[in-house]
């Protein structure tokens, strides 16, 4: 089951850690071993859980809004071709501009607090969901759109009972691509500027030059981003009930 | 040592460095990592490499940029460049790490560090501070000055609002999204303020309660401190300093000769008018009482936990 | 609403630039009764069908009209049971209800009844994903059914089946649509001859009516039928000569 294989890993993943650092004798201010990033993790537990508390709301609260955005955008291209058009080439845009060059100017308008961080979490997640929901459901299956036409079936009716729950798989591994990739966003707005968070803890231990306080945040960091994964994933084979091996949980 | 075995020295040490960041080239090259983009307070760096001081000491120098500022340090004590150029404060900190850094010479003999306000604001002094936000950017060290400088108006970090706005420091005072900023060079932000026709306020951190000390040193690895390089470098920087004391306008054109032309900016010629009387004109000379007594106040406030024995952390090389 | 007969007169149909598929073609389904469109592949059997439920893609030139007029509602059933997986069985036999908003207890049901008729008692919370194939062309029956339309539009409804499967199903569909003018699409000629009171075979390109069969026995007929075993030979033969040209 899920649960055993993971243990593996990580205890894998772990092992191999050790021999890494015993067997190239790299410092410990470049890269420190398990057991002192371990040691790190209980010192500083409280201090931690603080600054994870913050990157944790940055992440769901953006997974969040961007999802509404993303799939705001995808119905409203659905329903209004004129739309589609215009914005079309503004989500591609979107997309080419790195995020991190658009951070500080987040930073500029939203302030040093969440917002900022939570506005650069929307900006990575919208997208995908976008995309993979409107790629949903313009493949929607056209002999099912004939059989609601000759049913007599209003616009809205098609796209309530038949296009979008036809696009669910669709929208729900964009959704995974977006919780994936959540986290990313939200480190890097604390990275331009704010004073709490994960994100702003790991810059604070590096310029200290506490390695092993920076690699013990990233850890954290690491472990709850599998988490929030892991339940999304849950989450939506139980939507999702009718394709049920979609996710990587079974 | 005569020539071709110093040659052999420098061939082999370049064989060695090939596998070292992307910047650092096969080769003899004494590579020394700045802290920062090329700016006026590496003022005598430049002016020796240009009047080939170190050429003509038979050593062949690169200075080189680092992408990220936090690497330098870690380079020199992994073994992967000669020289870094580093700050006292965070030296002292690496060293209580564990990393195997020792200081060897000073580049700016003064700190440069301040606190920023705008002079036309309502702060006029320390006390005014309370309930204020305060910017900084991640230093590790900030906090610290801060404290100290608040501690001599009977106030505390409680006192005030602390946010992190990077390296956005003048950015955040003259927007007014922070009413001071710490971190602040007083060589820098400054003239970057009376630019932009907002002129600032500073308070220096030695004259509120901090200690005096050396802002921009150069560390070497611990390993290598027999290597006469180390002195050689040293020797041709101490002719830069005194040249650039001597000559400052024709330092000034060498610094913005070449691949530097875009250097020759406003504010870099305030910068460079303002750094010229803080570098250090015995680069190589050591202080022992001014790191030890820096080391105590850091043992103090908590953010060293013990003092070393001084040479293994600053050495005057002969 | 009683069922109507359907003309379709000089009708043109072209793709591309020089080809039509259809030129001038008239053709008459009776009323009330099962009609069987027995051609080649690719001759137009299924656009035809489509041009009757209605659909605007195409660009044509004559009539279609129903007398009496039924102002174009038709139900269709097709290869594809077309069963919405996320919901269950009498959900997706109430889908002309849910989509037209009338769902109200009597069109549950008569789900229901229909569903117990069609032998799938019981199944009714299944999702399609749990039904076999037979059972699901029967859900797709019913739910065509459930329109309660007077003009049925079928196009190949059991050529995805097995053998035996599909005889029980095409005995059922006879059952449930006496008295509805039924257009039945299909290459099968053993379906045709076992379902059809009228067979129009279409061939040719451009398409046209090669030969309309007419019979003494109502359907469905047993497979030893003399309207059966008397055709077979001759309209396979028929067909067979069509797809060589």
């Amino acid at each position: 089951m899920i649960g055993l294989r993971l243990l593996i890993l990580a205890a894998g993943f772990i092992a191999g850690w050790q021999v890494l650092v015993s067997a190239t004798g790299v410092p410990p201010y470049i890269l420190p071993g398990p057991l002192p990033v371990l040691a790190a993790i209980v010192e500083h537990a409280p201090t931690l859980l603080k600054h994870l508390q913050v990157t944790l709301i940055e992440i769901i609260v953006g997974l969040l809004l961007g999802g509404l955005f993303g799939t705001a955008c995808a119905l409203s291209m659905i329903v209004s071709p004129l739309l589609k058009r215009w914005m079309q080439p503004v989500l591609v845009i979107s997309q080419a501009i790195p995020v991190f060059a658009l951070a500080p100017i987040l930073v500029l308008w939203f302030g040093y607090g969440m917002a900022s961080k939570i506005a650069m979490a929307v900006l990575i997640i919208f997208f995908p969901v976008a995309a993979s929901f409107y790629q949903g459901m313009r493949r929607t299956h056209p002999d099912l759109l004939e059989l609601a036409r000759i049913m007599d079936a209003g616009r809205f009716a098609t796209l309530r009972h038949i296009i979008i729950p036809s696009a669910l798989p669709a929208f729900a591994s964009g959704l995974r691509v977006a919780t994936a990739v959540a986290p990313i966003g939200a480190i890097v707005g604390e990275w331009v500027g704010s004073s709490a968070g994960l994100g702003y803890y790991m810059l604070h231990a590096n310029a200290r030059m506490q390695i092993d306080v920076m690699f013990a945040a990233l850890a954290i960091l690491a472990v709850t981003s599998l988490i929030l994964y892991f339940s999304i994933d849950y989450l939506l084979d139980k939507i999702i009930y009718w394709e049920p091996t979609q996710g990587i949980g079974t | 040592m005569n020539k071709s075995t110093r040659f052999m020295q420098a061939f082999i040490f370049g064989l060695a460095l090939l596998s070292a960041a992307p910047a650092v080239q096969a080769g003899e090259k004494f590579t020394v990592l700045l802290d920062w983009f090329v700016n006026p307070d590496h003022a005598p760096l430049f002016v020796a490499l240009e009047k080939g001081f170190f050429k003509e000491r038979g050593l062949d120098v690169e200075l080189i940029a680092p992408s990220n500022p936090n690497d330098p340090p870690k380079l020199v004590a992994a073994g992967k460049a000669d020289l870094a150029v580093s700050y006292q404060p965070q030296h002292h900190m690496h060293v209580d790490e564990g990393l195997p850094l020792v200081r060897v010479a000073t580049l700016v003999a003064t700190p440069l560090n301040s606190l920023v306000v705008l002079a036309d604001g309502d702060i006029k002094d320390i006390g005014d501070l309370k309930g204020k936000s305060i910017g900084y950017s991640v230093g590790g060290f900030e906090e610290i000055l801060l404290k100290v400088m608040l501690e001599k108006e009977g106030l505390g970090l409680d006192d005030v609002k602390l946010i992190n706005v990077n390296f956005s420091l003048s950015p955040s005072l003259i927007s007014g999204r922070a009413d001071a900023v710490i971190g602040a060079f007083r060589n820098f932000e400054l003239n970057q303020m009376d630019i932009e026709k907002k002129p600032g306020h500073a308070f220096f951190v030695e004259e509120y309660g901090v200690p005096a000390y050396d802002e921009l040193i150069l560390v070497a690895n611990r390993k290598n401190l027999d290597d006469k390089n180390l002195r050689t470098f040293i020797d041709g920087l101490e002719a830069g300093v005194q040249f650039l004391v001597n000559h400052p306008e024709e330092s000034w054109k060498l610094f913005i000769s070449g691949k530097r032309k875009d250097l020759d900016d406003e504010l870099n010629r305030r910068a460079w008018r303002d750094t010229l009387t803080r570098f250090a004109l015995r680069p190589g000379a050591l202080d022992n009482s001014r790191y030890r007594r820096f080391a105590a106040f850091l043992k103090g406030q908590g953010i060293i936990t013990h003092i070393p024995a001084l040479d293994t952390c600053a050495v005057e090389l002969d | 609403m009683t069922a109507p007969a359907i003309t379709i007169s000089r009708l043109t149909l072209r793709f591309g630039p020089d080809q039509k598929l259809f030129d001038e073609l008239d053709l008459t389904i009776e009323a009330g009764m099962t009609t069987c469109i027995l051609g080649p592949s690719g001759c137009g059997k299924s656009t035809l069908l489509r041009l009757l439920s209605g659909s605007t893609e195409f660009d044509l030139a004559g009539a279609i009209s129903f007398v009496p007029d039924t102002a174009g509602k038709a139900a269709w059933m097709g290869q594809d049971d077309l069963l919405l997986p996320w919901m269950n069985l009498i959900d997706n036999v109430m889908l002309g209800a849910r989509l037209r908003g009338e769902i109200t207890d009597d069109i549950r049901r008569r789900a229901g009844d229909l569903i117990a008729k069609a032998r799938l008692s019981g199944w009714e919370e299944s999702l399609p994903a749990t039904l076999s194939g037979g059972m699901r062309q029967r859900a797709a029956l019913l739910r065509t059914l459930m329109e309660n339309r007077p003009v049925l539009l079928m196009d190949e409804p059991f050529s995805s089946l097995d053998a035996l499967t599909r005889v029980k199903l095409q005995d059922l569909a006879a059952s449930m649509t006496t008295g509805k003018t039924g257009v039945l699409v299909t290459h099968d000629v053993m379906e045709a001859l076992r379902l059809a009171h009228r067979i129009i075979i279409l061939g040719g390109s451009p398409a046209r009516v090669l030969k309309t069969l007419c019979f003494a026995t109502p359907p469905p007929r047993e497979p030893d039928n003399p309207d059966v075993v008397g055709n077979y030979g001759s309209l396979l033969n028929l067909l067979l000569q069509e797809d060589r040209r």
